[in-house]
Order: structure tokens, then sequence, then C-alpha cells
């Protein structure tokens, strides 16, 4: 990605849409307006926004909203979806209690 | 920590495959899957498979399961289920979620083959109780034995859209509309008649506005849209619904390969690994098929767990490379059939205008699901004889073709490519079994007598649901649209063990409605 002031100005000002409202993460009430006025305020990477709002953070990991968001921040920065920089991928893939991951049989590894 | 040849992550059709393949081979696999049920979405598919005879056309979804569950028992293919696979890692390790515990396995190769996941749209009102996935809906129905809803609007004209809104009539439910944003349907001509002649209207080029309801859906609002996908004002419609089912395509959830490090592309169907033919991505030992590597559909998902399976035999030093070799050939034909025909990937959102045999595309089918009647008789299906014979409302080139077997006597010819479209013979007598009405998984086969002599005809058509009408009684004729053309009266319901649970009902119309009755209505 190129400089990011420069890329902040060249998409303009956060101009505030009727649907700025809509819920897009459902599991941790991310709206889509707070995700346009993170891609103006410079975050440009899904890393960046899940981080600063936690979109794609709670129960379903992203399964639902991770394509809605990528789609939002494309059309907010006037590119393809495809070149929006992915989230990384870690474990736990699925939402994990802390008293299961705390019972890790692992520890036998070699 | 334990070790297998070959550790399978997700029991669906890819996996299952892949496991058996490589067991025959004299691999010791497992299989982890997440769920309470292994054969992933096989046991939700109620309905008959198209394709081949030699790959499972004509038999229905779960049963196909049912096969394939008792196919990895006898090779020995152990499956592990509530096991969540929770990480991969390079070295080819899995952290497994079973019960309350994290275990370890080492694999010396891996298969992920764990899917995908319905897409979402947003619209006003899309978190209302009462909008579901259409998946969701297959679930509540096929494996809970639970109706969704009772007024239900279906957003998405793909095959899952299409497959779904038949199997909601089946249930009960009144099914209002389908709608889809793009002008024309995107599954199965033959799907969507099968629910247009039900009385289902399509609305292409439309799109939902809102959902409304503040405890759960009372009403769904869409409008059509221009070719940006924006809405047109004044456009808008209004349906009393308590269900709005979502059918807008699957992505892949390929993101235990993404964190294992394999190379990955987004591409339009998905953001997917990088795998050469044998499903191999850029990490050695790591493998994927069925939908995590492009989303496809069960029949193809299986073929490529064979294959797959084959290769990591390979991979280990279990199956030579000749053997690999003849492995493939024997798949890639099948497979390569499957991916034929008007929706190749390669014609994937393109309007084919004319047959492979060079006839017209029905524009009517495409845009309100139904052939209309003035584009029927062009297709080779369709033909007129003294006495009861087939009329085939086959009209696109897709891979299938167990009609040509169904029947005895020969009157029903596909050829050598599978995609062809159906030809009946009239120099060969049709004794009106009706085989080749129930081996017809698009259920788009008739027998029709015109003229039994007193003015009036007969039709025979396929019928799936319950309660099955009575003979002797009166109902009402719809045509291909959905629409009365005329009073129908039951002649005979017939119901066979080979016909495997679509029931042939033959009713009695005037002569002149014998070329337009397509579904009985009971009174």
């Amino acid at each position: 990605m190129k400089d990011i002031q420069e890329k902040r100005k060249e998409i303009g000002p956060f101009i505030p849409g009727p649907d700025d409202d809509l819920l897009i993460c459902r599991c941790e009430e991310v709206t889509k307006g707070e995700i346009r006025q993170a891609v103006h305020a410079g975050m440009f990477t899904i890393e960046e926004i899940r981080r600063f709002l936690r979109c794609g953070m709670g129960l379903c990991q992203g399964q639902t909203c991770g394509k809605l968001v990528k789609g939002i921040v494309a059309r907010e920065l006037q590119v393809s979806p495809a070149e929006i920089e992915p989230a990384t991928s870690r474990a736990p893939m699925r939402p994990t209690e802390m008293r299961i991951m705390a019972k890790d049989g692992g520890d036998d590894r070699e | 920590m334990e070790r297998y040849d070959l550790i399978v992550i997700g029991a669906g059709p890819a996996g299952l495959s892949a496991a058996i393949e490589a067991a025959k081979n004299g691999l010791k696999p497992i299989v982890f899957d997440e769920n309470a049920r292994p054969g992933g979405q096989l046991f939700k598919q109620i309905h008959k498979f198209f394709g081949s005879k030699e790959h499972k056309a004509k038999i229905r979804g779960f049963k196909i399961g049912d096969d394939l569950l008792a196919e990895a028992s006898e090779n020995g293919v152990q499956v592990v289920l509530n096991a969540t696979v929770m990480g991969l890692y390079p070295e080819k390790e899995v952290t497994v979620k079973i019960g309350e515990e994290i275990h370890h396995y080492k694999g010396d190769s891996i298969l992920t083959a764990t899917g995908a996941s319905e897409n979402m749209v947003p619209f006003r009102g899309w978190t209302t109780p009462g909008v579901i996935g259409a998946g969701a809906a297959q679930t509540m129905m096929n494996l809970h034995h639970i109706k969704p809803g009772n007024k239900v609007l279906m957003l998405g004209s793909g095959n899952v859209g299409l497959v779904v809104s038949y199997q909601l009539l089946q249930a009960g439910c009144e099914v209002v509309a389908v709608v889809d944003a793009a002008p024309r349907i995107g599954g199965y001509g033959v799907h969507a008649a099968k629910i247009a002649r039900c009385g289902v209207p399509f609305y292409l080029s439309n799109t939902i506005v809102e959902v409304t309801g503040d405890e759960a859906v009372d009403g769904v609002t869409i409008a059509e849209v221009d070719r940006n996908f924006q809405f047109i004002p004044g456009t808008e419609k209004h349906f009393e619904v308590d269900t709005v089912c979502v059918a807008v395509g699957l992505s892949p959830m390929a993101q235990l390969l993404k964190q294992a490090g394999c190379k990955m592309k987004d591409t339009p169907g998905g953001f997917i690994p990088e795998c050469d033919e044998y499903g191999a991505t850029s990490v050695p030992g790591i493998f994927a098929a069925g939908d995590v590597a492009g989303i496809e559909e069960a029949s193809s998902a299986m073929i490529e767990g064979r294959i797959a399976g084959a290769a990591i035999a390979n991979y280990l030093g279990y199956l030579d490379a000749d053997g690999l070799k003849e492995k493939e050939n024997s798949l890639e034909d099948a497979l390569g059939s499957l991916r034929q025909g008007m929706f190749a990937p390669k014609n994937r959102g393109k309007l084919v205008t004319k047959t492979e045999e060079g006839i017209d595309t029905s524009m009517n089918l495409l845009e309100k699901g139904f052939v209309a009647d003035d584009e029927i008789e062009r297709y080779p299906g369709v033909t007129h004889t003294v006495g009861i014979h087939p009329v085939m409302e086959c009209t696109q080139n897709i891979p299938c073709n167990p009609c040509q077997d169904a029947c005895a006597k020969g009157c029903i010819s596909i050829g050598a490519n599978i995609t062809s479209l159906p030809v009946v013979k009239n120099d060969v007598k049709c004794i009106g079994c009706g085989m080749c009405v129930a081996s017809c998984s698009g259920q788009a086969i008739f027998l029709v007598d015109e003229d039994t002599g007193d003015g009036y005809g007969t039709v025979t058509l396929p019928y799936e649901f319950l309660p099955l009408p009575e003979t002797g009684e009166k109902g009402i004729a719809l045509g291909r649209d959905g629409k009365k053309v005329c009073e129908a009266e039951v002649v005979s319901v017939r119901s066979a063990k080979a016909f495997d649970h679509t029931n042939l009902l033959t009713i009695r119309v005037p002569s002149d409605m014998t070329m337009k009755a397509r579904f009985y209505k009971r009174a």
C-alpha cells in the first residue's frame, strides 16, 4: 500500500451515509459507519481494522462478516477486494474457553 | 503425541473420499470433524443428484452419505466426531479440541477438506430473527424436521436457492418469491422449473431493501436494481413473510491452510489455496480437496477427494507413479465431464444463447423460471406421436445422463457426450413404465398420451409431495408457469421402490392441454 496520508487525501473525507448504522459484525456489534470511519482514519488492512474495532473477533470469527468488511474497506479505498490485505489466520480457529486451552495435552512433545 | 499417516480435517464428501482412497492403499488415516455427525452437507441433501450413472447420479444425497460412511468403515477409516481442529502448523501438526481438552496429532500428510460457509448480504433488518441462511433452513428441515417458517422469501436463484425453495415447499411452507439481483436465474433451469410450476414467482434484477419486524421478521420489501445494482425508486414490492432465506453463495473455509503457510490466492470464488491437479498445496504434504479449494458441488468434491487420497498415497510411497496415473486417468474424465456444459466454470456469469446442439436458449427459463409454451417444442426431447411417450423438458446442457439408461426399451438417447440434450426416438415404442420420469433428477420428464380417444389425454408427472393425491380425486392442472390451465382428474398414483420416493402421478386433462399441464394442485 502506498503512503497512508496520500491515500487518505485521494479517497477524500468521510461522508456519512444513510446506512452507516447497519450492523456488519453481529458478534461484536460493529457498524458499517465505524468500519468506513476507520478506513478514513488511515486503517487500510483487515488486520488493523480488526484490532481497532474487533470486527471478526467474536463467536463466528469473521465467518459471516469477513467478506462484508473486506467489501466495505475495498469500496472505501476504491480498489478491488482482492487488493485488500487479509487478516492473519491463527489458532485457535474456533472460539475456545480458557479452561480448555489450559488443558493442552501437548506437553508430551519431544 | 499420536502420529498418523494421514490426518483428514473434515468428514464431508471430499474428506471421507480421500481417507477411503488412502486407506485402500494401505495408509492409516484419521478423520476429524467438528460436527456431531459425519457426511458434511450430504445428509441435508434429500434431492437426487445429477451426473453420470457411474458417479452417483439420481441417488439422493443422504444415501450417498450413507454409502460413503459404510465404505469408510469397511476400509478401517477412523472418524472422530465433535473434534474441532483449532490449528494447523507447517510441520503438519494439528491441535484438536476433543471434549474438554486440546490434543496434538502429527500427520505424515494432511488433507484439509473443511468445506465452505454461507455468504450473507447486509440489508436493513438482516439481523432480525427469521433471516436465515438457506443451509440453516436445510438443517432445520432435513436433519431436525423443523419447519423454518410458514411464508418464506428466498434471496438467491443459484442451485442452493432453487433446491432449498423446493424443499421448503415439500416441508409445507409457502414460498412467496425467489429474488435475485442478477438479471438471470443462476441455477439449473430444471430446478427453477420445478418450483415455477408450483406457482413460485421469480423476481430477477431485484433485491431486498429491508426486512421489517421488531422481535421477528414480519415482512420484506424488495425493489428492482439497475445495471450498477442501485435501487430503482418506485419499484418496491412488499411481502408479508415470517422467514427470509439467504442463498447468495458460499465462501471456502481455508483459514487453516493460510495458518499453515500455504500459498493462497484471492479469487472471485473466495480465498483459496494454490493447488496442483492433485490438490497438493505449496507446503509439501499438505493437501486440499472439496469446497475449501474452490466452490463446486458434492459430486466433484468426492472425485477430488479420491484423487487427493491417491496422490497422498503416492507422496508417502504407498502407491507408485503408474498407479497414481491410472487412478488419475479414470477420475479426471469424470471430473472433467462434471465441469462441462452451460454451467461449466468457464461460463460463470455468461449468457449462453445457444445449446451445444445450436438450439436457442429459452430466455423465459432464465428470466421467469419456466420454458414458455412457444419455446418448448424446439427441444429434441419434446416430440409428438400417437400413444404414450416421454416428453423431456431438458433444455440446458448439463452433465447428467441417467435417463438414457432408465429406459429399457431404448427410447431415450443422450450419446457419449454427457451434456447433450436427451433425444426421444419415436421409432421405439414407449411402454409407459415411468422409469425415465423417476430417474430424472431435474424432474423434467413427463409421459404424455395426447389423445386417449375421448377428447382427453393423460399426463404422468413426477410428484414428491405428501400426502399423495388419491386416484379419482379432482383438482387443478397447473402450467409450466404455475397458473391454472384446466381441471384435472387423478387417474393413477404409482409408487415403487425403483422410483426412490418420486411418485408418478397420472392426470387426465383435455387433449389440447396435454402439452401444457405440468403440475397437479389438490383442490
